[in-house]
Formats: structure tokens, sequence, C-alpha cells
């Protein structure tokens, strides 16, 4: 029973992760039609930039901020420097045709990990660093007992509700949050309303980044940092995307959250080297049988 | 005025209009009419930027609109409503009306609100139906979002794409009425692209059919709508 | 020429020289790029495979390293336990790579782009977990001992005395010529057709009468038979492991094929090349400038990624596309 609970707290944290990750990549295919893996990239990049900074004598949270700021920058030069110029190119030669469309950013998106990864093993060597919370990771005990989470659980949870509440109160609420709901369902139409849905799909990739680069600085505290940690996550935050239908905002962060349990599970009744084995057979399963998400009502969407 | 002078447009080796002339008066209703295929369509994706002209200009009040792009073109006044009914289904009527009016919600917030209570007088229904996602309206109702969209970003110069398709005919007199009632009240131009080409001369001030890409008559509407060799020849009734 | 009016005795005159050409080189290399070019030789196939896959039919795979891992493992398995011949073994290995790809070309055909992307990736991080999870059969982490074993006599009295790199590369370059000649036909034939016609657009070709995710099936199927062959090779080197099968080994089979020119043999040919000495000749360059271990390790990587985004920006044809045009001009 205690391991169950333990479990179920283990997996509600890094569901909340995951969630982030999946967010972030269904914010750019929303926006952009593309998924980015090099997503992932970007916040090894902007974590070690914080890790570093944390390393000078700055504080967490002054690291932290920068982070973002640079998951955020990161974010709009893939869009600005990569794929705006692909997707200008788009109707010559090799890449004439729909299928050759939906390939080509994914080769560009791994262009960009590639360079990101080699980069960070140049600055930062390929040592592995840890990184640091802002409270404490050893297990909360009140009324003496041992809870099955850490102060840093909780704040993980709080930190991904807050993010949720201001993502939802963003797009639910502001203009450019319209703007950008507009861009991704229908773009002609945005365009026709004076948006300039060059500029949201940039911002798109900006807040793709800042929230994956939180999801990096959540994370690496359990995983320690080098330039290919993350790649992992990515993969995760993928399936978790692809369950939650992967236009859906809501269902990302759900898809999230079941990903993050079913992971647990996994790793605890079953055995970590299994993981991704189950990760694949659910990912077909769902492709095949529910290939709009989990949540897809009737309407059925070609992937 | 819109002056559309010697206009070519072409997609690969198909061209869909051959050197298109014609001119659209302020303050009036022009109609361009044609059976399926003549290019109608493609003319108006011309003027609000969607596509590109192989050549030719195209001008509204003495500024070229050519090779400018659609979100640049809609800040020119020049509002396109696409055909079949364009509005964003899973965004509400009031986010589908808001959305018209972004790009000047911040420098003209007095009248951003102005405009949008303007179109709910206008389609008291909308104003009804606020809430509710735009993919549950009916196809009438659709189409008085999809005006109203445009409307709220204060054009002054309105291109409208087969209002009437798949409408009741009563639903499209009821739009038509409230277009003409707008021209004539602020001075707006329009140019009403329609295959239903009885119901776009009855209301228009001037006409202009299109043939497969090609001018075929240019002249006021009731004097075309009065033309049965034409109408027999090029329309078909 | 009479040539152009068979293009199966074309393809064969340009393999035939092509096989001449590398047994002659490779008779006066040192034994480092006798491997590295035995290595060539193996990852062209793997890249192919993506020529393909990806250049041909539009589909996109992650998960090419986890075919040629699957490849791999069939002949080593072949040759350990059931104690059969090298040759016997990579025929084992194509078998068992194609229906590995039957499998995923079921589901690959229901996907497109990111999708497809996405799920190749994910087999991709699972396939060499199985590795540790049978451990007794695979042997777990550290894999399986195989390689090409010994020249036969009548090769060493016909070329005198053969290293063990240099065998490496005379067995490989049989192989990778019938790899090259079974492309080439089928870039040619009505198959080859009806892939181009699925790339260009689906419901076009469907409209034509092509059966879609039939030929996206077998597409994956050809494609994977092809991984195998590259990955049982590989593996020949000495071991059939998780490390010898890394994700990054899909990545440079792409990367190959991108850089090279996704579209045609030729592309694929300078791509596989430019994968394996790319690094050596970065090396070279940079020698004089003294880098830091820390800055010349991840200088390939850093370049390899560069180079494939100015290429899929700037000239999506890869080199191959631009030679032609020069060609032509």
């Amino acid at each position: 029973m205690n391991t169950l609970i333990t479990t179920l707290f283990l997996g509600t944290t890094r569901g909340a992760v995951f969630a982030l990750v999946a967010l972030g990549l269904v914010l750019v295919w929303r926006g952009a039609g593309i998924v980015n893996f090099a997503q992932m990239g970007q916040a090894m990049f902007s974590t070690y930039v914080a890790s570093t900074l944390i390393i000078k004598g700055y504080g967490y949270w002054f690291a932290f901020l920068i982070a973002l700021a640079v998951g955020a920058i990161l974010g709009a030069i893939v869009d600005l420097a990569v794929m705006r110029p692909l997707t200008r190119r788009s109707h010559a030669g090799v890449l004439a045709s729909d299928s050759m469309r939906a390939t080509v950013p994914v080769i560009a998106s791994l262009g960009i990990l590639g360079v990101l990864q080699s980069l960070a093993g140049m600055i930062w060597a390929a040592e592995e660093r840890g990184f640091p919370t802002p409270v404490s990771d050893v297990a909360v005990k009140p009324f003496g007992k041992t809870a099955p989470f850490t102060k840093f659980d909780l704040f993980i949870i709080v930190v991904v509700a807050l993010t949720l509440v201001v993502t939802t109160l963003f797009f639910k609420k502001t203009g450019m949050g319209l703007a950008m709901r507009a861009t991704a369902l229908n773009p002609e139409v945005a365009r026709l309303s004076g948006i300039r849905i060059s500029r949201v799909r940039t911002l798109s990739w900006a807040i793709s980044g800042v929230a994956s680069s939180l999801a990096g600085l959540l994370i690496t505290p359990s995983a320690n940092l080098s330039p290919n940690t993350l790649d992992l996550i990515l993969i995760v935050g993928f399936t978790a995307a692809v369950v939650g239908g992967l236009d859906s905002l809501p269902g990302s962060v759900v898809g999230g959250f079941i990903l993050g349990l079913l992971i647990a599970v996994i790793n605890v009744y079953v055995s970590p080297d299994d993981v991704f084995l189950a990760l694949l057979v659910f990912l077909l399963l769902v492709l095949i049988l529910k290939p709009g998400g989990l949540f897809a009502s009737k309407k059925v969407r070609n992937v | 005025m819109l002056e559309i002078r010697n206009v070519v447009a072409s997609y690969g080796s198909v061209v869909a209009l051959k050197d298109i002339s014609f001119t659209a008066e302020i303050g009036k209703i022009t109609t361009v009419i044609g059976a399926n295929g003549a290019g109608k369509s493609t003319l108006l994706r011309l003027i609000s930027g969607l596509e590109v002209a192989t050549s030719g200009a195209i001008h509204w009040q003495g500024e070229s609109l050519l090779g400018k792009s659609p979100e640049s073109i809609v800040r020119m006044g020049v509002a396109h409503v696409p055909e079949g009914h364009a509005v964003i289904a899973p965004l509400t009527v009031a986010e589908n009306i808001e959305m018209g009016a972004l790009f000047r919600a911040r420098s003209n917030k007095d009248d951003v609100k102005l405009a949008i209570g303007e179109v709910y007088e206008l389609f008291p229904r909308l104003e009804e139906r606020k809430n509710q996602l735009a993919g549950t309206l009916s196809g009438g109702e659709r189409q008085m979002l999809a005006i109203s969209r445009a409307l709220v970003s204060r054009p002054s110069l309105l291109l409208l794409d087969e209002p009437s398709l798949g409408l009741a005919p009563l639903v499209v007199e009821q739009i038509i009425e409230t277009i003409k009632a707008l021209c004539i009240s602020t001075g707006l131009t329009v140019l009403l692209v329609e295959q239903n080409a009885n119901t776009a001369l009855s209301v228009a001030d001037h006409g202009v059919l299109l043939s497969i890409g090609s001018v075929v008559a240019d002249q006021p509407a009731p004097l075309m709508r009065a033309d049965s060799a034409l109408r027999s020849a090029y329309l078909g009734y | 020429m009479s040539s152009h009016k068979n293009p199966a005795a074309r393809n064969l005159f340009f393999v035939i020289i092509f096989a001449i050409v590398i047994f002659i080189l490779g008779a006066d290399l040192d034994p480092y790029n006798q491997g590295q070019l035995a290595v060539v030789s193996m990852l062209l196939i793997g890249v192919l495979s993506v020529t393909l896959l990806t250049g041909t039919s539009g589909q996109i795979s992650l998960g090419q390293g986890a075919l040629m891992a699957v490849g791999g493992y069939a002949s080593a398995l072949t040759i350990l336990n059931l104690g059969l011949s090298m040759w016997l073994a990579l025929a084992i290995a194509i078998i068992v790579s194609a229906m590995a790809g039957l499998l995923l070309g079921f589901a690959a055909a229901r996907l497109t782009g990111p999708y497809l992307a996405g799920t190749t990736l994910v087999l991709a991080l699972a396939l060499p977990s199985l590795a540790n999870r049978f451990e007794s059969v695979f042997g777990g982490d550290v894999g399986l001992n195989v390689d090409f074993g010994n020249p036969p006599s009548w090769l060493i009295s016909a070329f005198g005395e053969i290293g063990y790199e240099q065998w490496q590369l005379y067995a490989t370059v049989p192989l990778t010529c019938l790899a090259l000649l079974a492309t080439a036909n089928i870039l040619s034939s009505r198959t080859g057709r009806m892939w181009r016609a699925i790339r260009d657009n689906e419901s076009a070709a469907s409209l034509m009468g092509v059966n879609v995710s039939t030929n996206k099936i077998f597409t994956f199927v050809v494609s994977s038979g092809f991984a195998g062959l590259s990955g049982a090779l590989y593996g020949l080197r000495g071991i059939v492991g998780p490390s010898v099968y890394p994700i990054s080994l899909s990545l440079l089979l792409l990367t190959g094929a991108i850089l090279g020119g996704l579209r045609s043999i030729a592309g694929a040919l300078i791509g596989s090349a430019l994968v394996v000495f790319l690094p050596d000749l970065i090396e070279w360059a940079t020698r004089p400038l003294a880098l830091s271990e820390q800055i010349g390790n991840y200088l390939p990587g850093l370049i390899g990624g560069v180079l494939l985004l100015l290429t899929v920006i700037l000239n999506p044809g890869g080199i191959a596309n631009v030679l032609h045009h020069h060609k032509n001009k």
C-alpha cells in the first residue's frame, strides 16, 4: 500500500514535468505544424546556463529566470533562423510535396539538436553536473511520519499548476492568446483578420521554449545534467502529446500525467529496463486504436 | 476607387485570369458574376493578398495592393470575407468578431468597442449567441459572423465571396439588404462575387461578367440584368 | 548510347566500375583507411535504405539504427547458435529485419511525418532494452562477439596477403554492389514510380490506382532489409551490442542521405563517404590549430549539424543536386 502511494506521488511529479514538455511540443505543433525534436536540446542548453550561473555564485531564482529567458530566445531563434526560411522555400524542389513538407522540418529540428548538443559539449564539456533545488528534496515529515513526497515535489506541482493557470488565462483572456489560437486553427482567416501570423508563430516558439526550459529546470535535479540527458524526456513528452491528440493543450497536460503514472508504475512494479518498451507499446496502441488521442470525440483526424 | 489593370494570374500552367481590367466606384456595390471556374474567387484572393498575380496592377484609393501581405492589406481598409462562411468554428462568436479588430485593439480601443456594438446591432442574432462556439451556428448565422468579423476592422472596401452559397433565399436577401443599407449609410465600397447572378445584379450598382478568366461585359447592373442575350450566353437562364 | 535504352545494363555497368575502383583503391590504403572505407560501404547500404524510404516514398524513420540492430543480432545469433556461415547469416539478417520492417510498416502506413518520426524514435530507444531484457540470448550491454573470419585462400592467392580491415572491405563491397544495383533497379521500375507518386501526392496516387498503404508497407519491408544487411555487416566488425547501434546511428544515416542528396544513389554514395570521413577531415584540418580535446570531440557533431541545417534550408537537393545541375549547364 505504501509503495503504491509513493508510486502515485512519483508519477504525479514526473507527470507534471512531462505535461510541460508535451505542452511545449503542442504549442509549436499548433502554431507552426512542426514537431520540434530539438525542444529538449534547447532546454538542456538553458539549464546549463542556469547551472553555470549558480556555480558562479548567483542565486537560484536569478538563474531560474535567466534560464527561462534563454529558453524563450532560443525558441525564437530556431523559428527565425531555421524554420521560417525553411517554410518560405517550401514550394520549391525537394520540398514541393505534403509528405516532404512534413518530413523536412523534423530533419531540421534534429540538425538543431545536434548543433545545440555539440555546442553544450564544447562549452561545458561532457562533465555531468548535478543541479540544485530551491527547496529541500528530502521527504517531508509532518507529525513525525515520513510522507511519500519532498518539498521539491510539492514545489514542482505548484510551479506546473501555476504555469498551466497562467497559460490558460493567456489563451482565453488576452488578445495575443486569441491571435495564437486563431493562427493555429485557421491561418488564412487569421491573416485576413490582420493577424501577423509569422510573428504569432515566433511567439509560439518562444513560449514553447519557456515551457520546456522550465521542464528542464524541474527535472534536472533528479537526472543529472549532460548534453544528452533530456533526450529521453522529449520522447516521453512526445508520447504524452500524442496521447492528448497532439493539438490539444489540455489534452497534452492530461497526457503528461498519464505518462508520469504509467512510467512510475512500470519502474516500480515491472522494471526500469522496460520503460521504453512499455512506452512504445502504449504509443502504438494509442496511434492504432485512438489516432486522434485518447480524448478525441467522433472527429477522427488523419495522423 | 478600386482599379484592376491588366491583371494576369496563373498557377503552374493553368491561367486563372487573363488580362482583367475594370474599376469599382466608391460607395457602390460592384458585382463580379460568372460561372464556376471563371476566376472570380482568384480575383478576390489577389486583391486581399492571399495570392500573387503574375502581372498587372491593383490599386485601392491610389495605393498599390499587389505584393503586399494580407495582414497589411487589411490595415489599408480592405476586408475579405472568403467563400464558405469562413469563421473559426472552435472559437466563440464573440471571439470570432474580436479577432477581426485585434490589430487595432490597442490603438483604437474605444472605436473597436463601438464597432463590435454596431455589428451586434446589425445582426442581433449574433449577440444572442455570442458565447456559443461558431461551429454551432446555422449557415446563415455563420455568414453573418464572417461579415461581422470583416466589418469590425472598419473597412472602406469589403470583398464578399459567394455570400449566398448554400443559404435559403430569405436569409440571402436579409444579408444582402443589410450590406446594401451599410453602403448607403456609411459609403462602404463592396465588391461582391456571386454565382447567383440574379440576386447579385438586383442589389448591385455595377456588374462585371467574367468567363473563363476574361471580362466579357462591364456595365451598369440594371442594364446587364435586362440583357437577355448576355444572360442566356453566359449565365444560362 | 544503347545503355540508355536499357537502364538495368547501365546500372550494372556503373556498379561493376564502382566495385573495381574500390578493390583497387582498397589494396593500396593503410589498414585504418581500409577499415573506414569498409564502414562507408556498410553504411552506404543503410543510407540507401533512407534514400528508398524517405527520398523515394516520403516517409521518415528515425529507427533505421534499430533495424540495423535487428540485422546485427539476427546474423550474430545465426553464426553463434546455428554455426552457419557468415554469408548465410547475412541472408537471414536481411529476412529477419525485413519481417521487422513489415510489422513496423503496418503501424507506419497509418502515420505521417512527425508522428512517424516520433514513433520510430521511440522504437529506436525501446529495442536496445530488449538486449538487457533477454540477456541470456542477446548478451546484455556487452553484446555478442562476431567477426568476418578469415579471407578465403583463393582471394589471398589472387591479391596476396590480406589484412583484416582489407578483408572487411572486400567482403562488404560485393554486397554493397548488390544493394546499389537493387536500388537502381527499384528506382527505375514501376514500383519506384508508384513510391514517388505517393511521396508527391498521396491522394492523387491513390486516384491513379496506386494502393497507398500496401506500397508504404512494402517500402518499409525493402528499406528494413537494406538496414538489416547494413547492420549485420556493421556488427561483424567485432561486436553486436546496444552500444554499436545507438540512436545517433539513425541520425548519421539520415544526415548522410540529406547531405549527399536524398533522392539519388549518387547522393547516398557521397553522403556515406562524407559522414564517415568528415571527422577525420576535420581532425586533419584543425590539427594546426591545436584545439583542446573538449572542442575537438564535439566539432564533427557541430559541423555535421550546421551542414545539415544549411542543406535543408539552402540546398535541399544535397550535393548530388548541385553536381547534377553543374553537369547540365
